[in-house]
């Protein structure tokens, strides 16, 4: 969550820039306003020490890298709980928005830029340190769909950390810091880059766009709700992932090409929902519950069969997520094919209970399928927050 | 405008060191991980010293378990490189200024060591003032870095090899 003193910041510096060519005589104060907007992104902060680690629930920030590593052979849990202690110290300065320990470029540490990071461990981890005892209830690797084509380039790891900011040269240097930091403990297995929209495009709260156009986020439990609390964070089980909770990652692969040859109609079918606003086609509002019983006067499904939302829809009260994709954009082919696509994240507290049900509809019938292709895959526990001198993960690698 | 900008820049960094009250505050302290094969024994500790005291205090050197000698150092053009050495009569930290030990300046040497000190290790250092009180600094955590481009120069021998 964002720091009260980063909200007062932010509230104050907008409403100020209200009053810029209205209040005269006050031109000193509209300056000073206009300069604290120019650089209203720097002063943001997270908030890193908490019941939860950082960059999770939180409206989503600009730029993100997501890194997966798989540790060297020789490492034990010690050596783990030493990683940690790197990370830990690290993640806090850089959420503050000072440099780490020993960072050779601290004049890169130039605001907090809403700079998140946080760790989670992918099921190979727990056989490696002979840890399956403290795995989660719900959390294994998931099962081949059918829909799927991964590619092992963007699939797997031992340990995640996933990074976020608002600022993409804050974002570098965090992603340099924490990956020095990780180096004599694993190597590099893969990174994705990512972005969603830039600070000050979005208010707050409003659900962001993907690059096939749909509002991508709807009917998520809100921040700071207790419904937030029982989709996503864990509160029984092992110790460490008391606070955590479950991420499915999912690289979906978006067929711009072939989508764009649709219609609005039926872009909006394929989804069930409007792309103007997001609203569901039987409502005004992207909030408004979908009515998946209503049919037009000659008697189809308003929200067909095939479409996403109805297949997404919680059948058991339980089956729902948090979703937090962010945007891939890796370039373009010869003929001007865009690689484009999600990286797509869900959060929850029990995998088998919420996400693999949802999945295994969509799996069966889907026609957004004909247009997305999920071409990465991993799950990672993510362990609870830390207070104080506390470590990461501390009471699993004790 | 611009300028106002440049306030962010100056948010206060974190006090996360040790204090002794009236003597010397040791703040963002670190030590270079290292393996003593490959570094021939040595490494050395970094951070900021801050002499709140109304007189000069002088760093003369320091305390820990995992090497056998402590020595100050700085970096100096030596033949046209630079190369570190043993500051004679040792670092003085002028009243109520501070100074940074950091890779490619002065330091903390370590050497001499009796273990392999591994990243994301925790170690505790005694600094030796003379005209403050000593202080000793528990969980200086190891970070692996490079940097500084520091060749060691002795009267006797060289060390980098």
């Amino acid at each position: 969550m964002v720091s009260r003193r980063g909200f007062l910041a932010g509230g104050a510096a907008a409403a100020a820039s209200g009053a810029v060519g209205i209040a005269a005589g006050a031109a000193g104060a509209s300056l000073a306003a206009e300069a604290d907007l120019e650089t209203f992104a720097a002063s943001r902060q997270a908030e890193f020490y908490g019941p939860h680690q950082s960059g999770i629930e939180l409206d989503i920030q600009a730029v993100t890298n997501m890194v997966a590593f798989d540790i060297k052979e020789s490492v034990t849990k010690a050596d783990m709980l030493r990683w940690m202690r790197l990370l830990t110290d690290d993640i806090a300065r850089l959420t503050a928005g000072e440099p780490v320990l020993a960072d050779p470029a601290p004049e890169l540490a130039i605001g907090a830029a809403r700079f998140t990071a946080y760790v989670g461990f992918g099921p190979s981890l727990f056989s490696k340190l002979g840890l399956e005892s403290q795995m989660p209830e719900g959390f294994a690797e998931l099962p081949a769909f059918g829909v799927d084509q991964l590619q092992e380039r963007y699939s797997g790891g031992d340990v995640l950390i996933h990074i976020a900011a608002d600022d993409p040269v804050v974002l570098a240097h965090g992603t340099r810091g924490l990956v020095r930091d990780s180096m004599p403990f694993a190597s590099v297995r893969w990174v994705q880059p990512g972005f969603a929209h830039s600070p000050g495009m979005i208010p707050a709260g409003l659900t962001h766009r993907n690059l096939m156009g749909q509002v991508d986020g709807t009917a998520n439990p809100e921040l700071g709700s207790s419904d937030f609390d029982s989709v996503v964070w864990i509160n029984d089980g092992p110790q460490w992932i008391k606070g955590g909770t479950l991420l499915v990652f999912r690289r979906i692969a978006m067929q711009l090409d072939t989508w764009d040859q649709l219609g609005i109609p039926s872009k909006e079918e394929v989804i069930g929902r409007k792309l103007s606003n997001g609203a569901p086609l039987t409502g005004e509002q992207e909030t408004d519950v979908p009515d998946l019983g209503a049919r037009h006067p000659n008697g189809l499904l308003v929200i067909p069969e095939f479409a996403h939302i109805r297949r997404a829809a919680p059948q058991e009260s339980g089956e729902r997520i948090f979703r937090r994709p962010f945007s891939y954009d890796n370039g373009m082919n010869e003929r001007g094919s865009m690689d484009v696509g999600l990286l797509w994240t869900a959060y929850q507290r029990d995998i088998s209970k919420q996400y693999l049900p949802i999945q295994r509809r969509l799996e069966q019938l889907d026609l957004l399928n004909q247009w997305t292709v999920p071409i990465g895959s991993a799950v990672f526990a993510v362990p609870g927050g830390v207070q104080g001198s506390e470590l990461l993960a501390e009471a699993l690698f004790s | 405008m611009r300028k106002i900008s440049l306030l962010f820049l100056l948010i206060p960094l974190l006090v996360t060191g040790c204090t002794s009250p009236g003597g010397v505050v040791a703040e963002d302290l670190w030590v270079k991980s290292s393996e003593m094969s490959m570094q021939g024994g040595m490494t050395a500790v970094y951070g900021t010293l801050t002499n709140n005291t109304q007189q000069d205090v002088v760093l003369v050197g320091g305390d820990t378990e995992i090497a056998g000698v402590v020595e100050v150092h700085e970096m100096t053009m030596i033949g046209g490189e630079m190369k570190m050495q043993e500051i004679d009569g040792g670092l003085t930290i002028p009243a109520g200024m501070s100074i940074v030990l950091e890779p490619g300046g002065n330091h903390l040497m370590l050497m001499m060591l009796t273990d392999d000190l591994e990243a994301g290790e925790e170690i505790s250092v005694t600094f030796d003032f003379d005209g403050a009180e000593d202080i000793t600094v528990d969980g200086i955590v190891a970070k692996p870095a490079e940097g500084g481009d520091e060749d060691y120069h002795s009267g006797e021998m060289e060390m980098d090899n």
